[in-house]
């Protein structure tokens, strides 16, 4: 549920984002420096928001799954290990 | 010594090849049909794209490449010589230099056929400053040729060696394939900037530079069981 | 596990539930507003990536000229890291460019070259799992050329034209917006010692199987 809603989310601020683009097109520079305001533009606020969201939940979606992954190998090499230190004890050391 | 094991090895090979032409023949004429179909597939109405002509001839370049590295090693396993060669009371390096020698000038061979067909497909004036193609080309195919004979070389005895020298090879190779194209593509400018032209030729010696220096120092590490 | 990995693990627990609310205090950034919060992650995320390379490649050069297998094993962890902070690097960067730049993806030289080097670390995985045996000084060879890659991404936005923000824009931080970010830093790097550990574990106790295994069919 919470990926399809997730995907969903994605896809409609695509849109949405799609129409926010043809309305600014500022020149392009590299910046130097960041600078930082108090209020935030209300232009600004609903379109970036999903873009947030999905950045941080893939963050915290990939991580975890790593995690998992990590855990899920360690406990089948311990296993294994277990096995084998049990065989070689039971046949008397190689 | 150095360079006498070196003319030797690449002695060897086109000795070999010569006999068959099989890799030669095979090569350029599977970097032709890469050419085609990328004819096909981009011209519409009778028309290239603009400035699709650079990018194609190197990416012909990489595919003929990867097929030639491939095979020529394909070759060596096969008959087992990669082993005797690195039996050979010779410097490994001159080993490495004698092959890298023997797979460029496979590359500037088919690179002789493939420029004048791209030119005349895509109606590209690469001939307008032949010597600034000729050492774009040689130095981008030397880039190419020193990673790939490496990785093609410590590949002979991996298992699913044929996709993998690809999947090694080409993020590794991106650099000197964009460099060479834009190279190409600053060339094909009716105004040509020699200054651009030269950023990108320093940066194609830069990493041929640092590429045949890895490999160099890496080869014998890794041909070494 | 060693006695300090717990600890550690809690504290970087700690450390990732408090991030959030010093980023939300954080003030916005003028030009780009909401969505340069992505920034705290999205930079610590980067900064992994390419010291994950760096290790990697560092690691393999001393396998490859040592043999110790220690290295080996290390540097298959970075190359693992490098992947999974790459990817965190690749998708939160265009998510921000979206907003930010109006574009999802832009073939600059900083991007392309890290699209490129996580390329690389993918390809050392392939290796690994399919080049069968004799892979792992391949893969130690490839990590090599891997490394050369690394300097270039980073110094690549300060020579070359690029709508990428350059690396002056770190050291000029303001502190309302350092704090949180070097808050996030911290975190992540301590996430990253945490995860090269339990990886670094794990092919110690493939090692191990190994060595039983041969043991007992001597």
């Amino acid at each position: 549920m919470k990926p399809f809603l997730l995907l969903l989310v994605v896809l409609m601020s695509c849109g949405a984002a799609g129409t926010a683009v043809h309305a600014q097109q500022p020149p392009l520079q590299p910046q130097e420096e960041f600078v930082p305001i108090d209020q935030l533009p209300p232009q600004d606020q609903l379109p970036a928001a999903p873009l947030l969201v999905a950045a941080y939940c893939f963050i915290v979606l990939a991580l975890f799954g790593y995690l998992l992954s990590l855990a899920r190998r360690l406990t089948t090499v311990q296993r294994e290990l277990e096995r084998l230190e049990g065989d070689v004890k039971r046949s008397g050391g190689a | 010594m150095f360079g006498q094991t070196v003319w030797l090895v690449l002695r060897k090979d086109f000795t070999i090849e010569v006999r068959s032409l099989e890799i030669a023949y095979t090569t350029l004429f599977f970097a032709i049909s890469c050419v085609l179909v990328f004819a096909f597939a981009l011209v519409q109405e009778g028309r290239a794209p603009e400035g699709g002509a650079a990018g194609i001839l190197w990416i012909a370049i990489a595919f003929a490449g990867t097929l030639a590295l491939g095979r020529t090693f394909e070759r060596e396993r096969q008959a087992e010589t990669l082993r005797a060669l690195l039996l050979a009371p010779a410097a490994r390096p001159a080993v490495y230099v004698g092959k890298l020698l023997g797979i460029v000038v496979l590359l500037l061979a088919a690179e002789l056929v493939l420029v004048p067909l791209v030119a005349l497909l895509f109606q590209a004036p690469l001939f307008a400053h032949p010597v600034w193609l000729a050492s774009i080309l040689l130095t981008g195919t030397i880039g190419f040729a020193a990673v790939g004979t490496l990785f093609a070389a410590m590949l002979v005895r991996a298992r699913s060696r044929d996709v993998l020298l690809p999947v090694l090879l080409y993020p590794i190779t991106v650099p000197v394939i964009i460099a060479g194209v834009r190279a190409t593509g600053a060339l094909l400018q009716p105004e040509v900037d020699a200054g651009v032209l030269q950023v990108w030729l320093a940066l194609l010696v830069c990493f041929d530079v640092v590429f045949v220096t890895l490999a160099l120092w890496t080869f014998e590490p890794l041909m070494t069981d | 596990m060693p006695n300090w990995f717990l600890p550690a693990a809690a504290i970087c627990g700690l450390m990732f539930a408090t991030a959030p609310i010093l980023i939300a205090n954080a003030p916005y950034e003028s030009t780009m507003g909401l969505v340069q919060k992505i920034f705290y992650v999205h930079l610590p995320a980067a900064w992994m990536f390419l010291l994950g390379g760096v290790l990697c490649g560092v690691a393999s050069a001393r396998y490859l000229f040592k043999g110790d297998p220690r290295q080996d094993r290390f540097a298959w962890a970075c190359a693992e890291l490098v992947v999974l902070f790459g990817a965190l690097t690749l998708v939160t960067g265009p998510l921000w460019a979206r907003k930010a730049w109006g574009v999802w993806w832009q073939w600059d030289v900083r991007l392309t070259s890290s699209l490129m080097g996580w390329m690389v670390a993918v390809a050392y995985l392939l290796l690994r799992k399919y080049g069968g045996p004799g892979s792992d000084k391949l893969a130690a060879g490839l990590a090599l050329f891997g490394l050369a890659n690394v300097p270039f991404i980073y110094i690549s936005v300060n020579y070359w034209r690029t709508i990428h923000p350059l690396t002056t824009v770190v050291p000029t931080l303001p502190t309302s917006f350092g704090v949180p970010l070097w808050f996030s830093v911290a975190t992540f790097v301590l996430l990253f010692v945490l995860l090269l550990r339990m990886r670094v574990r794990l092919e110690e106790q493939r090692a191990r199987v190994d060595a039983l295994y041969l043991s007992m069919d001597a």
